[in-house]
């Protein structure tokens, strides 16, 4: 699998005209949560022209599943369009593209509760709040949330606290 | 510039929350851009996964 390389990943994504918003631990990176993270997940807008153009940028990142690397399975529109979850392997690294997450909460709906960042000269990605990351992770249930949850509470008390 | 401890001053000590996060740590990356801390994670993946490579993993 290749190595994470998360900038040249989102910079495809904006460069190939997808909209999607940020979701999970970069999210929460972003918003100055001092955890780690290997994959890159994403909410794409699930509308037919943005799944068009997200299929264009996978072909470009050679975008296959996690599961059976030796298949080379790729999604088509209609997996892309479906909110389910898909754990792609790509020349960027992991990335999950994610049709909802939560209880069924869409790219249209997580939009109110992002915010936009500049990550490198002029790219410019749109990043889940981390009041809503932690809502959605005291959803969850996964050791692996439970355990990044301080963290993420602490770093939402020093946010408020610096007026940020 | 930096500037030695003197022998009579106490070792500045982290601040832990009560459910023991570093506060310091999150008060270092809030002082950082979104940009930087995308490159403070970048280096601290790509080094993990070096020290994965070099120990055959």
């Amino acid at each position: 699998m290749a190595d994470s390389d998360f900038l040249s990943a989102l910079r495809t994504l904006r460069e190939g005209g997808v909209e999607f918003v940020v979701v999970g631990g970069l999210a929460a990176v972003l918003n100055g949560a001092p955890i780690n993270t290997y994959d890159l997940d994403i909410v794409p807008s699930r509308d037919e022209e943005n799944v068009g153009r997200l299929l264009q940028v996978l072909g470009r990142i050679d975008g296959i599943y996690r599961l059976q690397p030796e298949r080379r399975l790729r999604p088509g529109a209609s997996h892309l369009r479906s909110p389910v979850h898909h754990n792609l392997t790509t020349t960027c690294g992991p990335l999950d593209v994610l049709g909802t997450i939560g209880r069924g909460l869409s790219y249209e709906d997580l939009m109110p509760h992002t915010t936009e960042m500049e990550i490198s000269g002029g790219l410019l990605i749109r990043v889940l709040d981390l009041a809503t990351i932690i809502a959605l992770k005291e959803e969850l249930s996964g050791e692996k949330d439970k355990a990044v949850l301080p963290i993420l509470r602490r770093t939402l008390d020093e946010k408020q606290r610096a007026g940020e | 510039m930096s500037e030695e401890l003197s022998e009579h001053e106490a070792i500045p000590q982290a601040e832990y929350s009560e459910d023991g996060v570093d506060l310091t740590l999150i008060r270092w990356m809030l002082s950082l851009t979104p940009a930087e801390r995308l490159q403070v994670l970048q280096r601290h993946v790509n080094a993990i996964l070096e020290l994965r490579r070099l120990n055959g993993g």
